[in-house]
């Protein structure tokens, strides 16, 4: 199973307005896998901007959320502060909105917009990066320790973790400089191919401008494993440099030309070139500071072979194989705790049912559980697990939650009682009071329980999960994923960015969203762009921090459908570039069908059908799928479109039963009764409709879907024919 | 500079050439656009050509779509067409009568001809200059007031002081009809038409949906009872359920008045479904003109065939097997030897095009 990124349980969202409560997001539960994208279909007002925007913390002031949870990496968004949000916005899951106009600042030159988040978040990156290795390193070292019998083990472990902390930042930092270099060389051949192309096309082009960016770049690439600097190199240059005389007369002189073709082979050349193994080869250099001279004589290949085994034999497989026996140690220790806590959730469960609790005796007692809870998870896992992570915070606001309406429920019901009495006896006297009784908001008690025991339980599901787990538990594996996982952390700690740095990655960026003249464009303001420019420009800003889960909000709504499909194409490309996890949030199903791997479809709140795209589109079920799909042409449409006659709900007086019924032809009584639960269609596929019970009669989507889906289905055997000849 | 932004003296020497087949032999055209030509000035010396050189002609009772991504200058057109601005040069006919006309090109022509001499030329010339500012001075009122446009943004273009009673009434009163009761009646005529109903009169726009105010905006168009109507991108600001309505309304309506439509849109999907003509539009240049069956089934224009490739469909399969072509005008044509032109590839199909790229064209379509 692919590993969930993000879990939102239960989401509820209120708004208070002048009328009374606004329900915008009513019980609303998705998960998003890593690396997959989550479309969000619906009208506007259904609630799904809002849904995003509680996962970033940006609601509105009056926003008020009435229950649920956002899980990202162990914690529960709903609960943690203000400062630890921070570091997660923007940085971690970044939000590409609706209307570019507002979210860019319009009294700040674009460049700095787009660089402003990168320089700030590297230097913290960096530290956050840090204090994660050195954690980690440090709970290895711990976990070896005790396991180590003697003192001079323990001073050896100490000694190979403090090898590995400086071979692997130093091995980082050759990489990192390699890397620089490649980028350089990838761009300045973009460069000269792109003016190659407008000479030959007799395009004007400033050729003066063209030599001296040749002139600049080219010793920028000079790399011992990349363009080495040689005598052919320096007279290149030379060439090109005399080239600036001719270059004047607005021509490209014939040495000129050829000096630049042979830069140009040079630089293809380069990027042909295998990458070395920097972290072998910066274990190597560490062991022999100043052994240059064996690394220079070596073939590339020979190189990688040498410093792979070098590596190997003195250190590398002794690393893994102790720190091995480590993991084992720290995850026998943990599996242990976790039997021993899991009989005491049993004896909690009981201790619940009582019905006398004690507020004082119940909280001492739960501190000591979440202590033996935390106690009993191992550390030196990577993947966190969300239930035991958040067990403390999601029991305590229960409990809370509890012992809050056992004291405030009497005090509620007398409260009504009086009310309701004054009411009666003014009612009585023959006057119509101009007031209303405010209904008793009385928690249910047995419930409140039922939400504790919840937590509890999904806590022990999740420990069993991991009891059950522990004899396929290979701490090989886990090993070599912690050894990588640290790697990465290395690189985070190196890659710093500097100003220059900052400012060539907006300008590729720019570059990559489509934006003609990035360098130009780079130090003008955002209202000299048009509307689909400022857009790209949200989206760059959005992909400058490099996020985990990106949320688009209507991102192509203002757009047309040339720069639509670019900009879905380049969301898309990132996507899988940097197994990114996307929500995007979209009423245009045309948008969908290419970009989603699962969507849901929203309707005043909730979510009425979900699945993945195929499942949507060739067997859709709700009947505001089935308006939506019918409701829009495509390229065969002839016949009259469907329109979903009237507006959605006034959420402020949510309808009741199911929201849809009114606008529904296919509205049974029961629908202006009760709201249908989630009938599952298979195992991916959900939709909450009274069509789907047993006893609903039999009904099929409109003609207009149907035909549409057996068009698709032809066109796609026909696609499949094609391919098999 | 990007490419369409060209000095005043490079605008001088790009003249539009010579005469273009586009136009239909019928009785029934309604409009005719003769090399309309829209520049505005952005800054000393220097215009951008919005629209140039462009020429078409709608046929009573149709609808006319105009397609191209934002900044292509289809707008440009549909304003200029109803004299929202001074057009630079060109003419346009509306039943048979010159409503607009431009001068830029025919004064050029007339410099020209003092250059070289040909005085019987030039004052022929300075003629037809006098007789285009005469008709661009003195159009008639009742005749341009059939001819209405519908906005784009249902919130900006309806006044939030004015009750919907006042903003459909407007154009009758600026026409001068006073009686309340024949006002009264026009108002709910209309109201009736595109599906509101009696009491929304006495409303302002801010109590109204997205989709109704986009009705309002239908209504106060044709309550002039308009032959011609302007869509400007009516629905690209509405929801998806809402836009069908608002399909479906124009469809009624034209089919009830016998509207004429020039429908301005980028959703290539609605302009095919509702468009019996369409043309094709990129960076000023009017660049592919065909019945909307014969443009989707045969394209021939590079550019049309890549936005054609963009269109996103409610299909995943295909949907993910979807390749987009990518325009570049510069490796796409080769212009060098010859300047490209409107011309005809088989009856009612026209691409602008050289003599070279015809001759592709036609081997295309196996002629």
């Amino acid at each position: 199973m692919a590993e969930k990124i993000l879990q939102v349980k239960d989401l509820i969202v209120n708004f208070r307005t002048d009328n009374g409560i606004l329900r915008a997001v009513r019980d609303v539960s998705f998960d998003l896998n890593k690396g997959e994208t989550l479309c969000i279909v619906g009208e506007s007002g259904s609630g799904k901007s809002v849904t995003s925007k509680a996962v970033l913390q940006i609601l509105a002031n009056n926003a008020i959320v009435g229950g649920g949870e956002i899980i990202y990496d162990g914690k529960d968004l709903l609960k943690i502060p203000e400062e630890d949000m921070v570091k997660l916005r923007g940085d971690k899951i970044a939000m590409i909105f609706q209307d570019p106009l507002s979210s860019l600042n319009p009294i700040v030159k674009v460049g700095k917009q787009l660089t402003e988040a990168m320089l700030l978040k590297s230097g913290s990156n960096s530290r956050n990066a840090r204090r994660n290795f050195n954690g980690k390193l440090q709970l290895l070292i711990e976990s070896r320790n005790a396991i180590a019998t003697t003192d001079s083990q323990r001073v050896y472990n100490v000694e190979q973790c403090d090898t590995f902390n400086n071979f692997c930042i130093q091995s980082t930092k050759l990489e990192g400089a390699y890397n620089e270099k490649h980028r350089a060389v990838e761009e300045l051949k973009a460069e000269i191919d792109e003016k190659l192309f407008l000479i030959e096309k007799k395009q004007n082009v400033k050729i003066t401008a063209f030599l001296r960016t040749i002139l600049k770049q080219f010793p920028m690439t000079y790399h011992t494993d990349l363009v080495a600097e040689n005598d052919e190199t320096r007279e290149l240059l030379a060439r090109v440099k005399n080239g600036m005389g001719s270059a004047r007369k607005k021509k490209l002189g014939e040495d000129t030309r050829a000096a630049i073709d042979r830069i140009n082979e040079i630089l293809t050349a380069a990027l042909e070139k295998e990458k070395p193994n920097y972290f072998t080869l910066g274990y190597y250099m560490y062991k022999n500071p100043g052994d240059m001279a064996t690394i220079d004589a070596m073939e590339l290949h020979e190189m990688n072979a040498m410093t792979r085994k070098y590596l190997d034999d003195n250190f590398m497989l002794a690393f893994i194989k102790e720190s091995a026996e480590a993991v084992r140690h720290s995850h026998d220790v943990s599996i242990a705790a976790k039997k021993e806590v899991l009989t005491e959730m049993d004896s909690l469960l009981t201790y619940f049912d009582g019905e006398e609790l004690d507020r004082k005796a119940t909280g001492d007692l739960l501190k000591e559980k979440i202590g033996h809870v935390e106690a009993s998870i191992d550390r030196m896992e990577i993947v966190k697990d969300g239930a035991q992570y958040t067990f403390g915070s999601g029991i305590t606001h229960a409990v809370d939650e509890y012992f809050d309406a056992v004291k405030n429920n009497p005090k509620e019901i007398a409260r009504f009682e009086k009310e309701t009495a004054k009411w009666q006896q003014l009612d009585a006297a023959g006057k119509t009071p101009d007031w209303k009784v405010v209904p008793a908001a009385v928690v249910d008690l047995d419930q409140a329980k039922e939400n504790i025991r919840t937590v509890i339980r999904t806590l022990q599901d999740s420990l069993k999960r991991d009891i059950d787990a522990d004899p396929s538990f290979d701490e090989q594996e886990k090993t070599v994923a912690l050894i990588d996982w640290l790697k990465e952390q290395a690189s985070a700690v190196v890659y710093r960015i500097s100003k220059k740095m900052a400012k060539a990655r907006a300008i590729k960026l720019l570059k990559e969203v489509g934006l003609p003249d990035p360098e130009l464009r780079y130090n003008q303001y955002p209202f000299e762009f048009s509307g689909g420019m400022r857009q790209r420009i949200v989206i760059a800003i959005a992909l400058a921090a490099d996020p985990d889960i990106l949320i688009c909000d209507e991102p192509t709504t203002a757009l047309d459908v040339t720069i639509q499909s670019q900009i879905l194409e380049l969301i898309n490309r990132i996507k899988a570039e940097r197994n990114l996890s996307v929500i995007f949030i979209t009423h245009d199903l045309g948008v969908v069908a290419n970009m989603a791997d699962r969507i849901a479809v929203m309707y005043a709140g909730k979510i009425v059908e979900c699945g993945t795209a195929n499942d949507i589109f060739y067997d859709p079920r709700h009947p505001y799928t089935w308006a939506l799909l019918s409701s829009m042409p495509d390229l065969d449409t002839k016949e009259k479109l469907e329109a979903i006659p009237g507006t959605p709900p006034n959420m402020i007086y949510p309808p009741k039963g199911d929201a849809f019924a009114a606008r529904n032809k296919y509205a049974m009584e029961i629908d202006y009764e009760m709201q249908p639960p989630m009938f599952a269609i298979s195992d991916t596929h959900y939709a909450a409709t009274w069509l789907l019970h047993p006893d609903a009669p039999e009904t099929h989507p409109p003609k207009i879907v149907t035909d549409r889906i057996e068009r698709m289905k032809k066109r796609a055997q026909e696609a499949a024919a094609k391919e098999d000849i | 500079m990007t490419d369409y932004e060209i000095t005043a003296a490079e605008a001088a020497k790009t003249e539009p050439a010579g005469d273009v087949a586009v136009f239909r032999d019928d009785e029934d055209i309604l409009l005719r656009v003769e090399h309309l030509c829209q520049y505005f000035r952005i800054g000393p010396g220097r215009e951008l050509k919005a629209v140039d050189d462009v020429s078409f002609d709608i046929k009573k009772g149709e609808v006319f779509g105009l397609v191209g991504e934002s900044g292509c200058g289809k707008t440009t057109t549909g304003r200029s067409i109803i004299r929202l601005y001074d057009i630079t040069s060109g003419s346009v006919y509306f039943k048979g009568e010159r409503i607009c006309a431009g001068t830029r090109s025919l004064k050029n022509q007339m410099k020209e001809a003092r250059k070289n001499g040909d005085v019987e030329a030039a004052d022929q010339l300075k003629k037809e200059i006098k007789a285009a500012q005469k008709d661009q001075k003195d159009t008639h009122s009742e005749l341009m007031n059939k001819m209405q446009m519908i906005f784009q943004d249902p919130i900006a273009s309806l006044d939030p002081r004015m009750t919907v009673r006042e903003i459909i009434a407007e154009g009758l009163i600026i026409r001068g009809v006073t009686d309340k009761k024949t006002i009264d009646d026009a108002v709910y005529r209309v109201l009736d038409l595109v599906g509101l109903v009696h009491e929304h009169a006495g409303r302002y726009p801010h109590e109204f949906s997205g989709g109704q105010r986009q009705r309002i905006g239908i209504a106060r168009a044709i309550i002039l009872n308009p032959e011609l109507i302007i869509a400007d991108e009516p629905i690209s600001a509405l929801d998806v359920s809402i836009q069908a309505q608002v399909i479906n309304l124009l469809n009624d309506l034209r089919k009830e008045l016998g509207l004429t439509i020039m429908f301005i849109a980028h959703d290539l999907s609605v302009v095919k479904y509702f468009s019996d003509r369409i043309g094709v539009m990129y960076f000023g240049h009017m660049v592919e003109l065909a019945s909307s069956d014969e443009l989707f089934a045969h394209p021939l224009h590079p550019y049309t065939k890549s936005l054609l490739s963009a269109i996103p469909l409610p299909d995943p399969l295909t949907e993910k097997a979807r390749k987009r072509i990518v325009y570049n005008p510069l490796s796409d044509h080769d212009y060098s030897e010859q300047q490209p032109t409107m011309r005809e590839i088989i009856p009612g199909h026209f691409v602008k095009c050289n003599d070279a790229e015809e001759a592709k064209y036609r081997k295309e379509l196996g002629l």
